[in-house]
């Protein structure tokens, strides 16, 4: 089993070498690339899209050979990555949700098979407000997936689709992929149909947190379905992306996260991939002189929870 | 579709007379019979306050349709006791039996034992809740509910929706009878970020009761519905409620509970509270039988060529087709909108009596007036989407 973080925050595209060395040192053994930081989300949403995947194939991977070596070089494996997102955009411009589909999507399918990566993170399409349903949201979310599915079953990478969280009023409530029964049906049926797992599921603590799900119940409906994690904490009320234990909401001071049922469910479906952490908000809110102990102690929670997993029962 | 207040926060069971007095002159025929809120803790005095409501009930003719049963917080471990049982059951039952309640709300109070446990235990409770209730056919209502992680509220027994329809399908099956249905509770649904239309459409009729209650989505308050908002938009995904509401067609209860922000207002201004919460209640209960109205009328026409005649033919166009749509601005008459073609006002005057006028113009009560003014003898009615099955991406540009 692998202790992961994501690359954002810490690896510098000018000395790519020197973040994956710092993730080494902090005990990390695998690295989820934050492939979603070279074309942000608030950006994708104003319709203002950068030139960074106009780039051609071969200059792509002339840009990420030094992160691939450098890796390489720390031990670093690149378990997962992160697509950018979103891939379509209500309202906005029939040529910026082309571009989204068929040039940053395809592409970064391509990144990802340069890296070796098998695992690639989408976020299902936010939809259920226009359409009036999950249901129809998640059609729109299949076709998406049917046109990365071959390209996913050529390079053996799995997709991994996310339970995410939509707002009203700036409240957070369940949105796509937060029903485990109907996720598990869908992967099953991508994957007969493509004879091969091209579809996986990817769980995220914190959305799941947002929206009260209970994790044991949600991973053991998985199974192993479930091949990625991301895994971060938050108040229950907003998307903060911190080091798990650091929240409470009593007097008492307990966690007021279900780490407990997060730890029974992954050792009930008996889970041995990566325990990856999607925590680079919490390397930004240390101070620079505390990043390196901030990076320990996340790698020491995956240990922990390593440990608690290998625990028999 | 019943309404239904809880009198929780405006009743005082030791003066009960003004409370009720407020929630009969707002126009509230039915309350919440809440056994928390009129029973005696002491075992020796319980009846004197439900007997004191009672009374004050009858004389401003408010009944009771659903009882809630109570439960003291210390006793909640107690639920599988033959004690407790009866205790705090059959003594709800006694009062559905006097009072006429036809529905007992009965949450499950030990819900932080253990699942496997609960499975168990929660069915054994139930179904002699439900041997008790064979002779007076009093239905029992399941209800979703929160479970407390150190103070995090998250989703508990029957939050999903497709154990909840497991439940009620399985004890009515092993009860024989059809004895249990559920209540949704919107305020539970909104603290654990649920999707109320998917919860709704899963319950479909074996949902009989909603509680409708706002909150902040952390803290489990019960505020009148809308009151919670920011920058302008509501906490409580009110659209996916209605949304699902509307779909299954539902008939079942809605009962209104709003204790925080009643005992948040002056009694000097509760009347006026009062009045403000039947209003919502009315509103609600008329946007989720908004396609119940529509089915009303033979025929229909629309006044209005904007975003909301747009969202109607979308929505409802085909099946509910209107003969035309008309506008004041006499730069449409003539032209097509949305496949209709939009006439002057003065043509709702040759409409038939039964062909209904549907406004489709936020400025509902002026074009009321002036289409009364008109001496238009065919129904006028308000048409709203707010709350529709879906939307276009987009909206159309106001004219100016």
């Amino acid at each position: 089993m692998n202790i992961g973080v994501q690359t954002k925050n810490i690896i510098d595209d000018k000395d790519p070498a020197a973040g994956f060395a710092l993730m080494t040192e902090a005990g990390f053994t695998c690295a989820d690339f934050s492939l979603n930081a070279y074309l942000v989300n608030n950006s994708i949403y104003k319709g203002e899209l950068n030139s960074f995947f106009d780039k051609t194939a071969v200059q792509l991977e002339d840009f990420f050979a030094p992160h691939k070596k450098a890796a390489k070089d720390a031990g670093i494996v690149i378990h997962q990555m992160h697509m950018p997102y979103p891939v379509y955009v209500p309202g906005q411009s029939q040529e910026v949700n082309a571009y989204l589909w068929d040039v940053v999507a395809a592409k970064s399918m391509q990144i990802c098979a340069f890296f070796h990566c098998r695992y690639i993170v989408i976020h299902g399409l936010k939809l259920a407000y226009y359409l009036g349903s999950e249901e129809r949201e998640w059609e729109q979310t299949a076709r998406f997936l049917e046109y990365l599915a071959p390209m996913a079953k050529d390079m053996g990478i799995t997709l991994c689709v996310e339970n995410l969280y939509n707002s009203v009023g700036g409240h957070l409530v369940e949105g796509p992929c937060c029903n485990a029964k109907k996720a598990v049906e869908r992967i099953d049926s991508f994957n007969e149909k493509y004879g091969a797992e091209v579809l996986g599921f990817c769980f995220d603590t914190g959305h799941a947190n947002l929206v009260g799900l209970d994790f044991e119940d949600f991973l053991t409906t998985l199974g192993g379905r479930l091949k990625v994690l991301h895994i971060h904490d938050n108040d229950g009320r907003a998307d903060q992306h911190q080091i798990p234990f650091t929240f409470s909401r009593s007097r008492e001071n307990k966690t007021s996260t279900d780490w407990a049922g997060f730890l029974r469910g992954l050792k009930k479906i008996n889970f041995d991939s990566a325990l990856s952490f999607e925590t680079a908000p919490a390397l930004s809110t240390f101070p620079e002189a505390l990043k390196e102990d901030a990076l320990r102690l996340i790698s020491r929670v995956g240990a922990y929870f390593m440990e608690e997993l290998k625990r028999q029962p | 579709m019943r309404l239904i207040c809880s009198p929780a926060g405006i009743v005082n069971r030791e003066y009960p007379g003004q409370g009720l007095l407020d929630i009969k002159e707002a126009g509230f025929e039915e309350l919440l019979c809440d056994a928390a809120l009129f029973f005696d803790e002491q075992p020796e005095k319980r009846y004197t306050h439900y007997d004191r409501v009672f009374a004050k009930c009858r004389e401003n003719g408010l009944t009771f349709p659903v009882m809630a049963l109570r439960c003291p917080a210390q006793e909640a471990d107690r639920e599988r006791d033959e004690g407790f049982f009866k205790e705090f059951v059959e003594e709800g039952l006694e009062v559905c039996e006097k009072t006429g309640c036809r529905s007992l709300l009965a949450p499950l109070f030990f819900e932080e034992v253990s699942k496997d446990r609960r499975q168990e235990e929660a069915a054994e409770f139930y179904l002699k809740l439900a041997a008790a209730t064979e002779k007076s056919g009093v239905q029992i209502l399941l209800r979703n509910q929160c479970r407390d992680l150190n103070g995090h509220l998250v989703r508990g027994f029957c939050c999903d929706g497709q154990e909840a329809a497991g439940w009620v399908d399985t004890l009515n099956e092993r009860a024989g009878r059809e004895c249990f249905g559920f209540c949704m509770d919107a305020g539970t649904c909104t603290l654990c970020g649920q999707n109320m239309y998917d919860f709704a459409l899963t319950l479909g009729s074996r949902l009989k009761a909603v509680i409708l209650r706002d909150c902040d989505g952390a803290a489990d308050n019960a505020l009148l519905p809308f009151v919670c908002v920011d920058k302008g938009q509501t906490k409580t995904d009110w659209l996916n409620l209605i949304r699902g509401l509307r779909e299954i067609g539902y008939d079942g209860m809605l009962i209104l509970h709003f204790p925080d922000s009643a005992r948040g207002f002056s009694p000097l201004l509760r009347p006026r509270l009062m009045e403000l919460a039947k209003a919502v209640a009315d509103y609600l209960k008329w946007q989720i039988e908004l396609e119940t109205m529509l089915k009303r009328y033979p025929s229909r026409v629309l006044f209005g060529a904007g975003n909301m005649c747009r969202n109607y033919m979308k929505c409802y166009g085909e099946k509910y087709p209107p003969l035309f749509t008309c506008d004041n601005n006499a730069a449409l008459w003539g032209k097509e909108f949305c496949g209709l073609k939009v006439r002057e006002p003065e043509c709702l005057k040759e409409l038939p009596a039964d062909c209904a006028v549907l406004i489709c113009n936020i400025y509902y009560r002026e074009i009321e007036k002036q289409l009364r003014e008109m001496g238009i003898a065919a129904p006028i009615v308000f048409f709203n989407d707010e709350y529709m099955p879906d939307f276009y991406f987009d909206r159309l540009e106001e004219r100016v």
